[in-house]
């Protein structure tokens, strides 16, 4: 069976949301496997009910495969969880409240189940990570250069990186260039050239903005959860 | 202008003071030093009392960084399990030897240090512990010149001396996002960017047991890798004599790393 993956992020706690898009899922063709791209915990709302929904899926719903992202890496970090590190970057940007108020969105009888959540998934030849290679809060974006791009896909020897942190849908493809290099040493002088492999970088969205990717035919669909207006050609039921 | 930049002295003094000697008789005057002044070697404080005295900017090493912080090398940098216990005695025996107001000073070093557009790191500007290798991948290779806002970038840490020229780079792309069905491509051209490794003064890995340095000439951009003899044998016998492993010296009247091969074929990364 051809491969159709569901990419979801960004739900920090919003269940609604959640059942919107697993509503879609069920809805649309041949969706195989559904990722959630970390984020799933968030400043905004008690999170137990969609953390519980995710580890004990419904009947019906698309069974996720969960990693951590960056909101999750705060939490975890605050609570022990990450060695000496605490929620230093959560409270540089947004003060000391904002890490109380993350501390009482979870109940600890879940944190061990986040702890668990692997950094990311490598399937295939893709990546799929919350932020990048290079960190969780990597906030890769289409403005970002495609100098550092591609590093991040040659860190993973990858050729797609899916990511999240910029909540952003973009599909950028490297498509060519090159680079020469000259390399002196004591034993003399060689000369390299060096081609752009072909490779992407994926920004799969957040919240009810999220991803289908085909993998067989390598396209991305973007799409918002409970929206009919971008669903067309998608072989939605 | 000339400038010498020196790498890896790793506590071989004989090779130090050939080094700086060398420079010295060159009358450069300007000299920069990428770290790693211990590890390995019979003379940690002789070498860290060379470097002071004479006033020189270093930056901190990996080495420098695991004597003050605790061993946090990643084990990745060993190519076996026997490099790695060896390594180990040497942290210890470098650890037992060096003197508080040396770790002070140790401890007080730059990861990096600046002039104008010219960066000095030990290892890449991640990470003292990252190697900069003559063949890595050029994108990658640019993308740590570029990101670090540096034109030229001098580094040490893979004990092998090399200059890398990036030019004539181009990444073409092409966008699609949910707000534009259109595809928008587009071509960036790279900036020529340089990657100059000083090689080591006190554990040479590149085939001859010569120290090796570099001397840039900051109006040309002319970079030269310069090699310098000492008396290699003063060294060995002063490791030997210390009670270090004896292949550290084996290593270094050889020029190149020492590595066990079958027996070590699961070695992994710890970290």
């Amino acid at each position: 069976m051809i491969e159709r993956w569901a990419l979801v992020s960004g739900l920090r706690g919003d269940l609604e949301t959640y059942d919107l898009i697993q509503r879609d899922l069920k809805k649309t063709r041949g969706v195989t496997a559904l990722f959630v791209l970390g984020d799933l915990v968030g400043p905004e709302r008690n999170c137990d009910a969609l953390l519980d929904r995710l580890k004990n899926p419904h009947r019906g719903d698309l069974k996720p495969d969960c990693i951590y992202g960056w909101w999750e890496e705060q939490l975890l970090a605050e609570r022990g969880f990450r060695g000496e590190r605490k929620a230093d970057a959560l409270r540089l940007s947004q003060g000391e409240d904002a890490v109380n108020v993350l501390l009482n969105t979870v109940n600890p009888s879940n944190l061990n189940w986040l702890a668990s959540l692997q950094f990311g998934f490598i399937e295939l030849d893709c990546a799929l990570i919350h932020g990048s290679s290079s960190d969780v809060g990597d906030n890769l974006t289409s403005e970002t250069s495609p100098l550092i791009l591609l590093d991040r896909l040659t860190r993973l020897n990858v050729n797609r990186l899916f990511t999240a942190r910029s909540t952003k849908q973009f599909h950028l493809e490297l498509t060519g260039g090159g680079i020469n290099s000259q390399v002196k040493d004591l034993n003399g002088k060689r000369e390299q050239q060096q081609e752009v492999p072909k490779r992407s970088v994926i920004g799969i969205g957040a919240g009810l903005n999220y991803t289908l990717y085909d993998v067989g035919s390598d396209k991305t669909h973007f799409l918002t959860a409970g929206s009919q207006t971008k669903t067309k050609g998608m072989g939605f039921a | 202008m000339n400038h010498a930049i020196i790498s890896c002295l790793h506590a071989n003094l004989p090779a130090a003071e050939a080094v700086l000697n060398d420079i010295d008789r060159q009358g450069i005057d300007t000299i920069t030093c990428l770290g790693d002044l211990v590890g390995y070697g019979p003379q940690p404080n002789e070498v860290v009392e060379l470097i002071r005295k004479r006033d020189i900017p270093t930056c901190q090493g990996c080495w420098d960084e695991d004597i003050i912080d605790g061993l946090n090398a990643c084990e990745c940098s060993y190519p076996s399990q026997l490099a790695e216990r060896r390594g180990h005695l040497a942290h210890q025996w470098t650890d037992d030897q060096l003197t508080d107001e040396n770790k002070s000073f140790l401890a007080s070093l730059p990861t990096s240090l600046r002039r104008d557009r010219l960066l000095f790191v030990h290892g890449s500007p991640n990470s003292q512990h990252e190697y900069l290798l003559p063949d890595m991948d050029a994108f990658a290779a640019l993308e740590r010149v570029e990101t670090a806002g540096a034109d030229i970038l001098f580094c040490g840490h893979t004990h092998q001396p090399y200059v890398r020229e990036l030019r004539d780079g181009s990444i073409r792309v092409r966008l699609q996002n949910a707000d534009h069905d259109c595809d928008q491509g587009e071509e960036l051209t790279l900036p020529m960017r340089k990657i100059v490794n000083a090689g080591s003064v006190g554990e040479p890995r590149h085939g001859s047991t010569n120290a090796t340095y570099v001397i840039h000439n900051d109006a040309t951009d002319e970079v030269e890798i310069k090699e310098v003899p000492y008396d290699v044998g003063r060294t060995c016998q002063a490791i030997v004599e210390a009670g270090l492993p004896k292949v550290f010296a084996w290593r270094l009247s050889h020029g190149f790393e020492f590595a066990e091969q079958a027996e070590d074929a699961s070695h992994v990364c710890e970290r």
